[in-house]
């Protein structure tokens, strides 16, 4: 059941209660979590949170709180399937669900009482209408039956002729209504997208009940931003959820801030930014940044010599020595940071990047910290998936956790440290699988898989950081490649996951195109492809076009797809 | 006396809040607080009103000598006279640092009065430190400091006292220090 009022039908229930959280492994999900976490602080709500990342961890979290808790918050996971057939809840627990994920499983939808989506409803979710996927005739049937009882014999005849018209003609409407049935839900579920992100659902929440606070809004901006960096959400839904966010801002940031009555410098600002689309290049060197954004050294080709050379030029075209290039951002000549912006973007338009500067935010508090929302998803996703060194999934949660609050600096610039590292190591495998021609046209999709020793294959056996390569690497191969066929492709790439399990995580993304809805039929593809083959696979990720597979049941499973999509 | 408890004594102060919720007086063992109206000021101890700014309950309205034309004028007397000055609050230092600190964002100017009440602090604790030293210098008996606060006294006190103590065990000392042990040292 949809939520019309947030605060009455989720705050208010929740307020006085024992409430478990379960809160994905992404960045918007731990942004929805601050914000809720800050709410909850204020009005001294109980809670106990529990990381979640993937569909068993979280059946393994309710059959272990399910006794001690029966409000249940699911912070991005639980939408997109039926949550009372896998969890198998008692009839007195209750799920608020919010989710970004879609489609939403209609029984969630249609369910009144156990479970509660936190969703906006002006995205369009093209929910189908309750009657044309629930109908209860059974009853129906039963009643013809009992009137038939007790009448004359002559006329019983009759009346079980007639009975069996009836009955066949239901049985065929029956048929013909299940078909559709089954037309309507394949049509809704085909596609896997995104809707508006969880941090902003919660701001809303936060903001109707006028406890919104600059950090929240901060919060709110980094869930967007994340959805944005993951490729999550069509470039119309940025914009228009950007000016929504900016209204907030500007509502925020701008009150009474004149000669007279100045805020403190530590006091946090939000600012709007027409910002440079370069990767963390305030915290890094101009050079490095235009290396290892994706955008720049797809546009320029940098896997190539003839690349190196057009970056070259760029920079000649820009003016900017190469000294001052390659010195940390910070410490470049003011008199070239100026205007730098403007410089950039007239250059970039010469070399065909058009789009080199995209609508963002930035905060400042005390003298020395600005942060680009950007750097900060960046920065978080890469401690979550932080494989430096053994430690439990919690604890890079909760390091991530802790590096979105103002108050942790240390652990902000140490997912700063790892963030460049990631983006590296993705722009060097995307290097080597353009040169060393990995990247396969197999008909109906691409496909690329990651050989066991790669250099950082144990990086991208996490899901957030493999997605982030294979739109990298499939942005870079419709730039390089010249078969025009071969640039309306989706991509289908592999990495191993666990040698010695012997599995390997697979993940399916969206054509690259300039129109493209970001809509992702690879979920339901997977699933009938491993049904079909009896493929050995674990839909574990909430994510449905991110899978886990046995080695050996790779080349099956992947004729299965060619077959099933061309 | 840690500061720790200073800090404590100065959180029974009161402050002036604007409220957005409302709440019938409440009882308590140090008196009566409230009642609580949406949008009508009220004073609450330091403590309480900081606890509700945390939760977004409320905007504190500051005190009003902290203001930047009061506390430069403060400043500047400080630094004409040799004796200690009257201060607007007993504990200006610890109010000053927990009210900028929870809720710098209710305050105007918090920036200049941070530094304002840091300068004043500073050129009395300089004074206090001066008379401390010309106290002992001149070996005098007893000495009275007018409009010290308690935090202030505290930063010098055990310092003072320990040091005169050491001194008199050294003089002490010193009488029969042409005896044997003093080969020790």
């Amino acid at each position: 059941m949809f939520i019309s009022d947030c605060r009455r039908e989720f705050y208010d229930v929740i307020v006085s209660q024992r409430v478990l959280l379960l809160v994905a492994s992404d960045v918007d999900a731990l942004c929805a979590c601050k914000i809720l976490q800050a709410l909850f602080q204020c009005d001294h709500v109980q809670y106990t949170l529990v990381p979640v990342s993937g569909w068993q961890e979280l059946e393994t979290a309710f059959l272990e709180h399910k006794d001690q808790f029966k409000y249940f918050v699911l912070i991005n996971c639980g939408a997109n399937v039926d949550l009372l057939e896998i969890l198998q809840p008692e009839e007195d627990t209750f799920f608020f669900v919010c989710d970004s994920h879609r489609p939403i499983n209609v029984v969630n939808v249609y369910n009144d009482t156990q479970i509660k989506l936190l969703v906006k409803q002006d995205d369009d979710l093209g929910v189908p209408a309750y009657d044309d996927i629930f109908r209860d005739d059974e009853d129906e049937e039963e009643d013809s039956e009992n009137e038939s009882e007790g009448s004359e014999p002559s006329e019983k005849r009759r009346r079980f002729e007639e009975d069996i018209i009836e009955r066949t003609m239901k049985r065929r409407q029956r048929r013909e209504w299940e078909a559709r049935r089954r037309e309507i839900l394949f049509d809704y579920e085909q596609y896997e997208y995104h809707g508006t992100s969880s941090a902003m659902v919660m701001f809303d929440l936060a903001w109707i009940m006028s406890k919104d606070l600059n950090d929240m809004l901060w919060w709110a901006i980094v869930g967007l931003t994340d959805q944005w960096i993951q490729d999550k959400i069509t470039q119309m839904k940025y914009v228009t959820d950007i000016g929504t966010l900016q209204r907030h801002v500007s509502r925020h940031n701008h009150r009474n801030e004149d000669e007279e009555n100045s805020l403190s410098i530590d006091c946090m600002r939000i600012a709007f930014e027409y910002d440079l689309r370069l990767a963390l290049y305030q915290h890094w060197s101009l050079y490095e940044s235009l290396c290892n954004t994706s955008y720049t050294s797809a546009s320029l080709k940098l896997w190539s010599v003839q690349g190196q050379k057009r970056l070259q030029e760029f920079l000649a075209d820009m003016g900017l020595p190469l000294k001052q290039v390659k010195q940390k951002f910070n410490s470049m000549d003011m008199s070239l940071k100026e205007n730098l912006r403007e410089m950039i973007e007239e250059s970039a338009n010469k070399f065909g990047m058009k789009d080199l500067r995209f609508q963002t935010f930035s905060i400042h508090f005390g003298f020395k910290n600005k942060f680009s929302a950007s750097d900060i998803v960046y920065a978080t996703a890469s401690l979550m998936e932080n494989i430096e060194k053994e430690e439990p999934e919690t604890t890079n949660f909760i390091k991530a956790l802790d590096s979105l609050s103002r108050g942790n600096l240390d652990k902000l610039h140490q997912g700063l440290a790892l963030a460049k590292k990631q983006l590296r190591a993705i722009q060097q495998t995307v290097a080597s699988c353009i040169c060393t021609n990995l990247v396969i046209s197999q008909g109906p999709f691409l496909y690329c898989s990651l050989m066991e020793g790669t250099p950082d294959v144990k990086l991208f056996s996490k899901p957030v950081s493999l997605c982030l390569l294979s739109k990298y690497l499939l942005k870079s191969f419709v730039c390089s490649t010249k078969n025009k066929r071969c640039k309306l492709l989706p991509l289908i790439m592999a990495a191993p996951m666990d040698v010695e399990q012997g599995t390997v995580i697979m993940v399916g993304i969206p054509p690259e195109t300039e129109s493209s809805d970001k809509k992702n039929f690879f979920g339901r593809a997977f699933e009938k492809a491993a049904d079909s083959t009896n493929s050995r696979t674990l839909h574990n990720h909430f994510d449905m076009s991110i899978i886990e597979l046995k080695t050996e049941d790779r080349s099956k499973f992947l004729d299965a797809l060619i077959s099933l999509l061309s | 006396m840690e500061p720790a408890e200073a800090e404590f004594l100065a959180e029974k102060e009161l402050v002036t809040i604007v409220p957005n919720f409302s709440l019938d007086r409440i009882h308590l063992i140090g008196g009566d607080l409230g009642p609580f109206n949406p949008g009508l000021p009220v004073e609450v101890p330091v403590w309480l009103a900081i606890n509700l700014k945390q939760r977004q309950k409320c905007r504190l309205i500051p005190p009003e000598w902290m203001d930047v034309a009061k506390l430069e004028e403060i400043r500047e007397q400080e630094r004409k006279e040799d004796t200690f000055t009257p201060m607007p609050s007993p504990y200006y230092m610890e109010l000053t640092k927990l009210l900028l600190n929870y809720a710098s964002d209710n305050i105007p100017k918090a920036d200049e009065i941070r530094t304002l009440v840091k300068d004043t602090w500073d050129t009395r604790v300089a004074k206090l430190r001066l008379s401390a030293d010309s106290f002992v210098r001149q070996q005098e008996a007893h000495a009275k400091l007018d409009n010290l606060t308690l935090m202030e006294i505290n930063t010098t006190g055990t310092f003072l006292t320990q040091a005169l103590d050491h001194m008199y065990k050294l003089r002490t000392n010193l009488q029969p220090g042409e005896s044997s042990h003093s080969q020790d040292f």
